[in-house]
Parts: C-alpha cells; structure tokens; sequence
C-alpha cells in the first residue's frame, strides 16, 4: 500500500498515443512525461481531450495506438494487467457518484476488495475521511449528502486505497467556494504528505497555477506546450498600411508585429499574448505603436516566484509580473490598471502543430 | 344488485372464519404462483442482468423479442405446453398433465419475459458512472456487476413483484394445464370461473375479495420498491 521509492522514474511516459473516436483523432499525444510525486494540471477548454487523457491515465480505456509506460512498466492494455494498475491509479470523476449506502461502506469497498483485514479497515476510513473532513459523516447514506460532500467523500474513498496516482477529473468545477478551497488543501497536501503523484484536469488557469507544479494545455486533443494563459480566438484584417490587426473582443483590437498569410486566411487563428511581455502603466501612454488598454484587476497570485494579475478588460488576460514590478506599481486587486501590449506580444498559434 | 349483496355478505363470512374449501385453494394459488415466480425469477433475474451488463450483437432484437413475449396471452402457453406434456407430446410419459407442475411450467413460461424485461430495465437505469467507479476502485468484472445488482436491487425486486401478480391472477395456464381438479389444481382464479358458472357467487366472490387483498399488497410493495429504485 505504501508507494515504493520512484522519485527518479517518471509516473507516466506517453509515446504516440492516439485516441479515434468514429474516425476522428480526439487525442494525439506524440511524447509527454509525467514526473512522479508532482501536481500536473491538464487545462484546456470542452472538447479538448482532458478527460479522455485522464480515463486512459487511469487504465479506464484504452488508446488506439501508442505506448504508455507506469513508473517504467510498460503497459500492454490486456484487462487482467489493466485491473492490477487500477488499484495504483485512481479516478474521482468530476460529477462522482457514491454507492446507495453509508459513506463508511463506500470507503470500505476498495479496502475490501484488496482484502485488508477489517481492523485495518476501521483505521483508514477513520483517517481517509478525517483527511478530508467529512469524519461526522462515516455514518451517514452517501446518498443524502451534498455535491461538495459528495466531491469529498469520493476523495476520501479514492484516498483510503493509498494510489501511486490520484487522477481528478475537474474536482472543483461543480462545487461551492468554501468546498473548492478544501479540495484544493486536499489535493495539495496529499502530495506534499504523502507523495501521491496528482493529475487533474481543469478550466481555471489560476487553480492551475495555484496547485500544479506542471501545467500542460491541450488543445483539440493535442499538446500545446508551456502557454496556457492569454489564448484567444481572433479575426485578424489588415490596414491600408497592409498592417495586421486582431479582434480579440468586439471593442479589443490589437497590433501585431506580423502574420503569415496562412494565420491570416484562417477563419478563426488562435493567438497567444504573452503575459510576460505585458507592461503595468501607472498612466495612459499615448504611443501610437502601442497597444494601450485598461482594465480591472480580478485576482493577484503568487506563483513560480512571480506575481499573476488576471485582469478583466472585456476578455480576462493575464499579466505575469516579478515580484519586484509588482510592489512598485503597488497594485491591489479591483484597481483600474492601465497596461500596454506591444505588437511583439502578440503570436499566431497553430493549435495544429 | 341484492345477489352481490348477499354474496358479499356471506363471502366475507366465509374469508374471516377461514373457511377451509377457501384456504385450501388460496394455499394451491400461492404454492403455484410463489414457485413459479421462484423459478422465473432465478432464470429471468440472471439473464436480463447478462442481457443488460454486456454488449453483444443483437441485443437490440433480443429486447425486441422480450418486449413481445410480454404480450403473449395464456391460452396460447396453455396450448403450446399442452402440446408437450399431454399423453401424445414428448413429455407425455412424466404425466405432467393437471397436475400443479404443469401449472407452474406454464406460468414460468409465461414471467421469465416479465422478469426479464424489467430487470433489463432496471439495469439499464443505473448509472453508468457506477461501472466506471468500481473499475477505478480496483473491482473485477464481477465485483462491478455486483456493485450495479446492488443498485438496481430495489427494481429487480420489483419486477418479480410484478410477475408474482401477473400469475396470481392467470387464469388460462391454470385452467388448461391444471384441469381445476378440487384439492389440487384448483387455483382462486379457476375456482372463481367454476363457480361463476355454477351461478353460486359466494365463494366467488370470497375468492375474488382475496385476489384482490392479494393484488393489492403487491401492488403496494412494487411502488415501494419502485419509488426505492428512485430515491
């Protein structure tokens, strides 16, 4: 039950693998590796192939074609070897669903199932639930309690079996603000104590931020690497200059130091601003080469050393300042900040790549 | 309306001192129908439950075909089992004919598609998170079909409920197969023709009170059950 010593190999390494669906490729992995006894977010929009990378990290489907490696162990997808990997890799779904009975007895199916002596039992349902709070409830029809409760106690039921890897499928999308915190606490700790490898799928760029230690963004069932904030569907025109612009937002239109043709004739090209390259302006600049905006600023964090602003200026982008930026522009969360976006910011993704 | 009256009168008479002639014949109705739903539910539960858990080709037709079968009348199992068990048919020589065997072979017949059906419908309503979830907690194949029995439980029972009731109240089956031999086959619903065409109603309609205490009770633990399966 104790997850052995495998902090040098990797939890997962993908190679190839593919996932059709009726024809059509919804997932298309062509290298990805994920460190052990780490938090990893898979953030992406609906559709993006989050929870179909995540049923085939939990051993709950298979992939057309590829190859995957646990802890080192190749993994050949035949259902007897599937089942042993299951018990080290578990999944609490986004909208979980507990058993018509006790929140005691639905922790206690996994135990039983390993066959764990019922003394043993007794013990780690008691710490399980008492990990995520719900220690009142042991007793009580799993059926009676809330979505957040619910979200809990399948965290604790997924827990008490002690995996390798937890794997949560939007873990706080469908609960309340006190119950999302918790989970997240949850999540945090049990990697930090108890060193479980934690994979979790998410929209909130900032959760992201916050809990994992790696973010990767999929896009239409593939990998777009490192950028995860500040990707917007765009329309982009040219002036009379033969200058590129892109909308953004009906009132946001930004410069862009340049387009290929091919981004250009695309109907909707995905484009990516930089946060880093995002300056804080203490008053309106008034240089014409400049994109010049302002908006309000929604959520300061701290992460990777930096600061994150996620301000709302018709569209929530993200600024990523140092520490330093930070206390001297003295920004607090729901000032008017006024920022500028120089052209170079600005890059076409090819999601396709 | 003065002869229901009377017959009324004197059937509940005959219903609360326990009448022995009508005793013996609720004790034949009971023993035949609670074994036949016995055997149909141990041979429909499995097989809606396999029908239901697995894919297979054809499974459309074969819910299709289950669906149909509900509708089969009686008299026609009464005929087609006659065919086998009369002194003719292969199954001549275990004389099976009126005797309450015949009865229940019939009437099984007639239930494991009731059975069946409904609990392919029970499974069916379960949530499929309920696979996913006890595959992930580390469950075998039949670990997890154990987990999705369990909640559809309250609906299982439920349909053998239904198909209790549904022979109970058969008439044709018991009539062809059983010959209403009095202290044998007699079953309420035969005895009630029988007496009908006698033109004496009282315990007609003593048997008919208790057909209907009975359908009632029934009925009363299959919304139970069913408004369980909701919960």
């Amino acid at each position: 039950m104790t997850p052995p010593a495998d902090t040098e190999s990797p939890g997962y390494d993908l190679h190839d693998l593919f996932k059709v669906y009726n024809r059509r490729t919804v997932l298309a992995v062509p290298e990805l590796s994920l460190a052990a006894r780490r938090v990893h977010a898979l953030l992406g929009p609906n559709g993006a192939g989050k929870t179909t990378l995540l049923n085939i990290l939990a051993f709950l489907s298979i992939p057309t074609t590829g190859n995957l490696r646990f802890f080192g162990r190749k993994v050949s997808f035949v259902e007897k070897e599937l089942r042993v990997l299951r018990r080290e890799a578990v999944m609490v779904e986004q909208h979980p669903i507990l058993f018509t009975t006790t929140v005691y007895k639905n922790l206690e199916f996994g135990l039983k199932i390993r066959k764990i002596p019922r003394s043993r039992r007794v013990a780690l349902i008691g710490e399980s639930l008492e990990l995520v709070g719900m220690e009142r409830f042991m007793d009580a029809p799993a059926h009676r309690l809330s979505g957040g409760e619910t979200q809990r106690v399948a965290l604790a039921r997924a827990l008490v079996l002690r995996p390798r890897v937890l794997l949560c499928d939007e873990p706080t999308s469908s609960v309340d603000v006190e119950n999302q915190a918790i989970i997240s606490n949850i999540l945090r700790q049990i990697n930090a104590e108890q060193r479980i490898t934690v994979i979790f799928t998410t929209h909130d760029r900032a959760q992201a931020a916050d809990l994992a230690h790696q973010t990767l963004l999929l896009d239409h069932g593939r990998l777009v690497p490192a950028r995860f904030d500040n990707i917007f569907s765009s329309v982009i025109t040219r002036d009379e200059n033969g200058r590129a612009h892109c909308a953004i937002h009906p009132r946001i239109t930004l410069k862009m130091a340049s387009v290929s043709a091919e981004t250009a004739a695309l109907r909707n090209p995905r484009i990516f601003i930089d946060p880093r390259r995002i300056e804080p302006r203490r008053n309106p600049d008034d240089h014409p080469a400049v994109n010049q905006f302002q908006g309000r600023v929604r959520r300061a964090l701290a992460a990777n050393g930096a600061v994150r602003l996620v301000v709302d200026c018709g569209v929530s982008l993200t600024i990523t300042l140092s520490r330093q930026s930070y206390r001297e522009h003295r920004i607090l969360v729901g000032d008017i900040l006024h920022f500028s976006i120089p052209p170079a910011a600005i890059e076409p993704l090819n999601s396709g790549a | 309306m003065d002869i229901l009256m009377d017959s009324l009168v004197s059937a509940l008479v005959l219903v609360f001192t326990l009448d022995a002639e009508l005793t013996a014949i609720v004790g034949v109705s009971l023993k035949v129908s609670l074994s036949s739903t016995l055997v149909a539910g141990c041979v429909g539960v499995p097989l809606g439950f396999a029908i239901a858990f697995t894919d297979f080709k054809g499974k459309p037709l074969a819910i299709t075909v289950l669906n149909t079968l509900l509708a089969l009348p009686t008299v026609v199992i009464g005929l087609f089992v006659y065919a086998f068990i009369s002194r003719r048919g292969i199954f001549g020589p275990w004389d099976l004919l009126y005797t309450t065997k015949a009865i229940i072979i019939g009437q099984v017949i007639l239930i494991i598609p009731v059975v069946t059906a409904l609990t392919i419908a029970a499974i069916s309503r379960i949530d499929e998170r309920y696979r996913k979830t006890a595959l992930t907690l580390g469950a075998n194949g039949l670990q997890t079909a154990w987990i999705i029995f369990r909640e559809a439980r309250f609906g299982i029972v439920a349909a053998v409920i239904a198909a209790f009731g549904r022979v109970i109240s058969e008439v044709g089956i018991s009539m062809m197969l059983g010959g209403n031999i009095k202290g044998f086959t007699r079953t309420m619903t035969t005895a009630m023709a029988l007496e009908y065409d006698k033109g004496a109603f009282t315990l007609a309609v003593a048997l008919g009170l208790v057909l209907l205490g009975l359908s009632f009770g029934m009925n009363s633990l299959f919304h139970f059950f069913q408004g369980r399966t909701r919960v």
